[in-house]
């Protein structure tokens, strides 16, 4: 028990020192073919400036789907880490054609760099 | 009464992949640049998203991005003793239409042509002798060469994020790449694709059999991507809705989201949509073009917008049109062989077998449009001795499949019934266990092959239709017997429980299904004014202020698709007229 706890802690905070926005932002490359980072520019898919702590399917001028504006969700740590890891089936019915991103670190370092948005 | 604008540098018609390339070029070196286009404005914002663009009916079947034929179309027929008739439906080939032209709704599949096509005439007769290009066979060398056109399908390829595995560069053959292709200064800008079971097994066959197989190099982009213009592309998600289609995720390398985007921000620039072009005016004793005539299909208003240079860059076919319509340069007449407009119009040939599986699932809903591994052995490949299988040209041969859409995909084996309830059964079985192999085959120039004005038909605007007199020859029927036959030897080798096996195209083309929308020739490129509409820099020998874009330059037609050298040349022609022509308006050669 011991052993498994210690891994537990060693896990966690590989993860937090592992939240890095400059990395994020090189895997943002992933996202910016569709989203701007400018508050207001609608491309294939809505400005990210001030995601974080957003409500989903709020950015004016962007017509979403009523499943995303449905669906309650408040973007933060863990709500965006569920949705880039799979968007169809975080939220389904939205109309992102992003098929995820795998691994958990990846993810913790886009959110870190979306936060800064 | 006309509505007259004032002269403009450049007047460009058509805004496609060429149209793009040129306007951004000419407008970004500060020339005054206006295009026509047209069909409707479009967007990835407005017009890709999903589920929108996932409507096989509106877009895969009945053709939703491409042009409308109750407003022009072409007649047909296969010989010239025949009367030909109008297509009023799209079939064999799909014409494009609207704000980046085909280049919205192509695959993405895109070639380096080389010298064996750009000095096909003379490369063949060194080899085979001058008796083994059959007397009418009006195959000629094009006057350009690979080495002069290199930097520009580099530049093409950065420009279009073009994935693949090189293989060649600079005469080192790289290991997993074609080792067939002419060698190239650089890699492609992305990786292959990831490879899907159908692509994996024709591999595999192919190189067991001693062939070279490698990924397509296509505009599908493999990671996201920014191109050196700065234009932002997505990874490919591989949703199967490609050909045919707008791309949803951003991620197909089209003129719409690269070069178009760069041109509007010049101040320099400006472009009128729904502007359809009747006519080049020519002042035939200066010898040079005066403007164009245009009709804007929303107010019903005539247009004149003269220019110091006109570029036509609609499709091929209609670059030759408009020199038909507009009576500039000689028309090729068949029997006498006289003329240049119209002359050596070329088409493609392939075949293809289905191979079914119960043990395999493929799933060919997860796909691209450049999804294939290919073999070049009996195209690029000189040292493939055509003189046993008699015929000038090559076959490429692919294994792959570019998407299982619900309507158009339903692979069942041969003897099922073609409706009911046991064709159900055997699609519902099939659909994910079969796989097809196929080919891609050039068509040589034939004196009898050609484009002309139809003498009887007309277009909304009253203008006579474009008439397409085509048929394959002997040339073309060994060659297809040919790849049918490397087909059906690589498909048995992979044992498939039952296989639809490659039958050779032998009988008259027919203008009805779907085969390839690749068609060349009308206003061919060539060494002089006796033998071609345009010398190499795509000027008009008729009028030194006259460019002409597109597959409509090319002689004939190889195996490859044409894009890769329908970037390349417009790229060379934007360098053309910016570093040479302005400086010293008059003919380039």
């Amino acid at each position: 028990m011991r052993i498994l706890l210690f891994s537990f802690f060693l896990t966690l905070s590989s993860v937090a020192v592992a939240q890095d926005a400059t990395l994020g932002k090189g895997l943002f490359q992933e996202c910016a073919a569709c989203h701007s980072t400018k508050s207001g520019e609608v491309m294939l898919g809505p400005s990210l400036a001030g995601v974080y702590g957003r409500k989903a399917g709020s950015v004016e001028g962007f017509r979403y789907t009523n499943a995303l504006k449905k669906s309650g969700v408040v973007w933060g740590e863990e709500t965006l880490d569920v949705y880039i890891a799979d968007p169809q089936a975080a939220i389904p019915g939205g109309r992102m054609p992003y098929s995820g991103m795998a691994k958990p670190e990846d993810r913790k370092n886009l959110i870190a760099f979306l936060q800064t948005l | 009464m006309t509505k007259n604008f004032s002269e403009v540098d450049v007047v460009i018609v058509g805004m496609g992949w060429t149209g793009g390339i040129l306007s951004k070029e000419l407008a970004e070196s500060g020339l005054k640049v206006v295009a026509l286009e047209r069909g409707a404005p479009r967007s990835a914002e407005e017009d890709f998203s999903i589920p929108r663009m996932r409507d096989e009916l509106q877009f895969g079947i009945r053709h939703g991005l491409m042009q409308d034929l109750r407003r022009d179309t072409l007649t047909i027929r296969n010989n010239i003793s025949q009367t030909a008739l109008p297509m009023r439906q799209l079939g064999s080939f799909l014409l494009g239409e609207g704000l980046g032209g085909a280049g919205v709704h192509w695959n993405g599949h895109t070639w380096r042509w080389t010298d064996m096509e750009f000095k096909i005439r003379s490369m063949y007769e060194e080899r085979y002798g001058k008796k083994f290009i059959p007397e009418d066979m009006t195959i000629q060398d094009w006057g350009i060469t690979y080495k002069e056109l290199e930097p520009y399908y580099d530049k093409f390829e950065k420009t279009a994020g073009i994935s693949g595995k090189a293989g060649n560069v600079d005469n080192k053959i790289q290991e997993g790449g074609n080792p067939f292709e002419a060698p190239r200064k650089s890699q492609y800008p992305l990786p292959p694709l990831e490879t899907s079971l159908a692509c994996d097994l024709f591999s595999g066959a192919a190189k067991n059999l001693g062939l070279h197989p490698f990924p397509m190099p296509t505009a599908n982009a493999s990671r996201p991507y920014t191109n050196p213009d700065g234009a932002k592309l997505g990874q490919c998600q591989y949703c199967g809705f490609c050909e045919r289609f707008g791309c949803e995720a951003n991620a197909k390398g089209s003129p719409l989201i690269t070069v178009i985007p760069f041109a509007m921000k010049q101040s320099t620039f400006e472009l009128r949509m729904h502007s359809v072009v009747s006519k080049v005016h020519m002042d035939k004793a200066k010898k040079v073009v005066t403007g164009v005539s245009y009709t804007n299909l929303q107010t019903g208003e005539e247009c004149f917008q003269p220019a110091k240079i006109v570029i036509l860059a609609a499709y091929g076919l209609n670059n030759t049109h408009l020199m038909l319509t507009s009576g500039i340069g000689k028309p090729y007449d068949p029997v006498s062989q006289k003329g240049v407009i119209g002359k050596n119009y070329s088409y493609q040939t392939g075949t293809g077998a289905t191979l079914f599986f119960s043990d395999k699932i493929f799933n060919p809903f997860m796909s691209t449009g450049g999804l294939s591994i290919l073999v070049d052995d009996f195209n690029a490949n000189w040292d493939f001795d055509r003189s046993g299988p008699q015929f000038v040209g090559g076959t490429t041969l692919n294994g792959g499949m570019f998407g299982g859409r619900p309507i158009a995909y339903h692979p069942v084996p041969p003897g099922t019934p073609r409706w009911g309830k046991p064709w159900k059964e055997a699609m519902s079985k099939w659909y994910l266990r079969s796989m097809s192999i196929g080919s891609s085959g050039s068509v040589m120039a034939n004196r009898y092959n050609y484009l002309d004005l139809d003498p009887s038909y007309k277009n909304a605007l009253g203008q006579p239709l474009m008439r397409m007199t085509f048929d394959y020859t002997p040339n073309e029927h060994r060659l297809s017997k040919f790849a049918a036959q490397k087909i059906n030897e690589i498909a048995k080798s992979l044992n498939p429980e039952i296989m639809t096996p490659a039958s050779p195209r032998t009988g008259p083309w027919s203008v009805v299904p779907y085969q390839t929308t690749h068609n060349t020739g009308g206003t061919i490129m060539g060494t002089n004014p006796s033998n071609s509409a345009v010398n190499k820099f795509c000027q008009s020998w008729d009028a030194h202020n006259l460019f002409i874009m597109g597959a409509s330059l090319f002689p004939h037609n190889a195996a490859y698709n044409p894009t890769g050298p329908v970037g390349a040349l417009a790229y060379w022609t934007a360098d053309a007229i910016k570093n040479k022509y302005i400086k010293n308006p008059g003919s380039l050669v």
